[in-house]
């Protein structure tokens, strides 16, 4: 068979009306999105691989996959390769010698992304490189609970288990700030720093004018007595991140952010839910806990104190937000959502507060990526993004859900069944090998195959399409006995 | 007609027939070990032996072997005496008396460490040990390594076999210790540069030199062929020490001698080791400490040895692949562990083995004296659930003799080899056997009979 042909896909997934469909991604996200969506469509001749284990091409096929973006595709097939997602959809064309994951009956999700995390690793910058732990408890842990990423010490961090490659994300993301009321020295402080930033960036603007219009105009200015951090933030080249709970704190944040506008996370938001309006006109992400318990206080003739909807609340007003346990570190304590093995259980409490459960899923996926900057990777299954999958035995927002297979990077770090932490608990039935055949094989039929070829030109470059092969029986029967091989196996 | 033959033919068979024999050099004595079975550690086990002891040399061993009149003999047989090559102690750490912290203390050797006391010898030829490396105390990079020879003569500060060999450097997974070692890398490196450049700008003056001289020695020449009477004074000028400033010039004395830059005596091991001129015991304990080794080595091609430092719970089990695959001496705890936070068994020195790791050396489960007397309990458990005999007889034996470059002292017993030998009653890896004599080059160093006479009589 044509190895040409073997590897075109084909993205021809349903999205169900019943699900919001968002847009593609505006602006940088879309330009990062465009030329990896150009390489699935011109799906290149790859050599079959030796064998499966060192194939570059994973294959997770069967399973309702949640795209985030754009809805469920159900008994969908994530496809990816070399660490990055290649093709999504339903009758994806799987090139001859990938490792295939059957998920039948199965939720995919995109990787869990925790906006805050505490014990992964220690130190800043280089010093956190080298005292990372890939084969840690923590990691392990919170593999089993389907978190793929972290933010601690300054770093976002991707939990490779077993191995230092690729795990490093962004270093040093926030310029931490503090406006508060109750801090009239660092407020003065900060205003001082940001209006002389603003001076400089006005003084070189009319400078570039002035040059453009050809007048002789000199050197450009310096930015001296300027504070970088102050000017990175004004530029857009950082994000500021504050760290308030109360009303006051928020306004004041809200003040700051309407004379100084800039990228903002704000770490906290107990009270956010009163001034929800002005958070979502201030253009502020946020970090929330779902069950941030603080009574009211009587003694305030105001709102005060949590609310449950709090999540709902900011949503309705177009904050984006992230929700993490009130507990940022992994442990074994038994309280279940209190801490990041159980990051959904947590964002459940805002689904019980109003939150819809899709906005719910965006808040510990793509929100928590957008809130970290690393949106344009993680967050969401589509190609070209990280391949960095959840593959579930239900609802992932169910009690009693099970993170079946956990992938980073496109590589396996987490088999319930291979790591000793839950395998006794309800053990994963086996997929038969002939039902993985027959399904396999209904996958590589020849029905799709032809009205593929011929919509190969017209399919868009994000939607994935791709020819098929004339599905000559040899080569189906190869991928059956590779996928009979590698069914319901993780490693 | 045959015996006629024979009788014609004896005085060929005479003594004088062989030359040789007669410009030999005169002899030491011979002595006998007949023993019922002797494991040479070279895939061999041979029953019912003799071994024939000449001038510290294996001069003959079989099952045949003629004892020359005059030669001592041990007859053993009969009492299940089994000989091996001596133990070899890869790192005795109670040996040493000196406390450091994390550092770069490269400059030290560990003999400078050591205070031995009164039976130290005696403890260790007990357990049929011959030979013992000790590691500099501390850790990052503690210091080098010294390798002792077990004799009872030497007390308190002793006289090293090697003194100074192995490089230490521990890894774990610490920013502080990970960045320790990539500093002290990185500084050796830079250290070596500026010898470089140094060593070019003085080549680059003594060639600039040689070639003023040459041109100096051309223009002499031509200057005597084409204008004899101007170069004759100029060159007579300058021969009679030069009264004007050509004849000066003509003086200029070369280049001294290179003289290299001054190298820290914190680095002088590092950069030794970045040389390849040493090897380095790298220690680390947890899979993760294998992934910062390999990430500080990163392109570089040093020489080193795998030390590892685990504790009971251990995931080195999941990068024994990786460990085989670089293809260095491994030295690895004798005990059985555990995967982290279960109680499922982890025989990690077998797992080695089987990953295709072919220089592995089995070290005793904890480095302090209790130790080294449980060594051989603990390698008969790592035995006793997979790890193959020989392998782990090799391991304790010349496995460790090689990395401490003990080599021709503890050998695989063969013709020819050295007569070091430790004589076990019984299986050696039974924990009950006892060694019964340390041999060191044909000498008995340790005969547990006599030792313990000498005991119940003190």
């Amino acid at each position: 068979m044509n190895p040409l042909l073997l590897t075109f896909v084909l993205f021809a997934g349903p999205v169900p009306a019943s699900l919001p469909v968002q847009e593609p991604p505006a602006g940088e996200e879309a330009e990062e999105a465009a030329p990896a969506a150009e390489e699935a469509a011109e799906a290149p001749v790859e050599e079959a691989a030796e064998s499966a284990e060192e194939s570059p091409w994973l294959a997770v096929v069967g399973g309702d996959v949640h795209t985030v973006t754009r809805g469920v595709i159900p008994d969908g097939t994530v496809l990816c390769r070399d660490g990055r997602i290649f093709a999504v959809g339903r009758d994806v064309r799987i090139p001859e010698g990938a490792r295939v994951l059957r998920v039948d009956g199965m939720q995919v999700y995109p990787g869990l992304v925790a906006a805050d995390s505490r014990g992964f690793v220690r130190g800043r910058g280089r010093d956190a490189v080298d005292s990372f732990d890939p084969f840690s408890l923590q990691v392990d842990l919170a593999l089993t609970g389907g978190l793929t990423t972290v933010f601690g010490s300054g770093m976002v961090v991707k939990l490779t288990r077993g191995s230092l490659d690729g795990y490093a994300v962004r270093v040093n993301p926030f310029v931490t700030l503090n406006v508060s009321p109750t801090s009239p020295g660092g407020r003065r402080s900060a205003r001082e720093r940001f209006g002389k930033a603003r001076d400089f960036l006005r003084e070189l603007s009319d400078w570039q004018l002035r040059k453009d219009l050809g007048e002789d105009v000199g050197e450009a200015p310096e930015p001296e007595g300027v504070d970088e951090d102050a000017l990175a933030l004004l530029r857009g080249e950082k994000t500021a991140r504050f760290n308030a709970n109360d009303l006051k704190d928020l306004i004041a944040i809200c003040e700051f952010l309407e004379e100084y506008p800039m990228k903002s996370v704000v770490y906290g938001g107990r009270e956010a839910w009163i001034v929800a309006g002005r958070l979502g006109r201030a253009g502020v992400r946020m970090v929330i806990h779902a069950r941030d318990k603080r009574w009211a206080d009587p003694d305030l003739n105001r709102p005060s104190g949590w609310s449950i909807e709090n999540a709902r609340i900011l949503w309705e007003h177009g904050v984006e937000f992230a929700i993490v346990p009130a507990q940022a570190s992994v442990s074994t304590m038994g309280i279940m959502g209190r801490d990041l093995m159980t990051l959904p259980i947590e964002a459940d409490f805002a689904i019980r507060g109003g939150l819809p459960q899709e906005a719910a899923l965006e808040a510990i996926t793509l929100d928590a990526a957008k809130v970290l900057g690393v949106d344009h990777r993680l967050g969401s299954i589509e190609p070209g993004k990280d391949a960095d999958l959840v593959i579930c035995d239900g609802d992932l927002f169910h009690y009693r859900t099970f993170v079946q297979w956990t992938v980073v990077n496109g590589r396996v770090v987490y088999d319930k069944q291979e790591r000793p932490y839950f395998a006794h608990v309800r053990p994963r039935p086996e997929i038969a090998p002939e039902e993985a055949l027959q399904a396999l094989e209904e996958a590589l039929s020849g029905d799709g195959d032809e009205a593929a070829v011929s919509t190969e030109d017209e399919s868009g470059p994000g939607e994935g399409a791709a020819g098929g092969a004339d599905g000559e029986a040899d080569d189906e029967a190869e991928h059956g006995a590779e996928a009979e091989r590698t069914a319901g196996s993780g490693s | 007609m045959i015996l006629l033959s024979l009788l014609v033919s004896l005085p060929a068979w005479s003594p004088a027939a062989f030359p040789q024999q007669e410009e030999a050099p005169p002899r030491g004595r011979a002595e006998a070990w007949r023993l019922d079975e002797v494991r040479t550690l070279d895939g061999e086990t041979l029953e019912d032996v003799t071994i024939l002891v000449r001038d510290g040399v294996i001069e003959r061993m079989g099952q045949a072997v003629v004892v020359p009149a005059g030669a001592r003999v041990h007859d053993l047989r009969g009492r299940d005496m089994v000989a091996t090559p001596p133990l070899v102690l890869p790192h005795a750490d109670f040996l040493v008396s000196d406390r450091r912290g994390r550092g770069n203390h490269s400059q030290y050797v560990a003999a400078d460490s050591v205070w031995l006391g009164e039976d130290w010898a005696e403890t260790l030829l007990e357990e049929g040990i011959l030979v013992v490396g000790v590691d500099p105390p501390g850790s990052g990079l503690p210091g080098r390594t010294s390798v002792l020879l077990v004799d009872p003569e030497q007390r308190r500060r002793p006289e090293p076999l090697v003194a100074d060999l192995h490089l230490v450097v521990t890894v774990t997974t610490n920013a502080a210790a990970v960045k320790l070692v990539r500093q002290a890398l990185e500084q050796g490196e830079k250290a070596i540069e500026k010898e470089e450049k140094a060593r070019k700008e003085w080549e680059k003056a003594r060639r600039e030199w040689e070639e003023k001289q040459k041109a100096k020695e051309a223009e002499q020449g031509s200057g005597k062929e084409g204008d004899g009477g101007q170069g004759g004074e100029q060159g007579s000028g300058g021969a009679a020490a030069g009264g004007d400033g050509d004849g000066a010039a003509e003086e200029e004395a070369p280049p001294e001698e290179f003289e290299p830059p001054e190298i820290a005596p914190s680095l002088r091991a590092v950069v030794e080791w970045l040389r390849q001129e040493r090897v380095a015991r790298v220690q680390i304990g947890s899979a993760a400490d294998w992934l910062h080794w390999r990430d500080v080595l990163g392109e570089r091609a040093l020489p080193y040895e795998l030390v590892l430092r685990h504790p009971l719970g251990t995931n080195l089990v999941e990068v024994v692949d990786d460990l085989a695959a670089a293809a260095v001496r491994v030295d690895v705890p004798a005990r059985i562990s555990f995967l982290p936070y279960t109680r499922i068994r982890v025989n990690l020195p077998a797992e080695l083995a089987a990953a295709g790791v072919e220089r592995l050396v089995l070290s005793p489960p904890s480095l302090d004296l209790r130790g080294v007397r449980d060594w051989r309990m603990a390698v008969a458990e790592v035995v006793a659930e997979g790890l193959d005999p020989e392998v782990a007889l090799r391991a304790v034996t010349v496995e460790p003799a090689a990395s401490l470059g003990q080599e021709e002292l503890v050998a695989p017993l063969a013709v020819g080899g050295p007569a070091t030998f430790t004589i076990w009653e019984g299986d050696p890896l039974d924990p009950l056997a006892r060694a019964r004599f340390v041999v060191h080059s044909g000498e008995v160093v340790y005969d547990r009979a006599a030792a313990e006479a000498s005991e119940t009589l003190r």
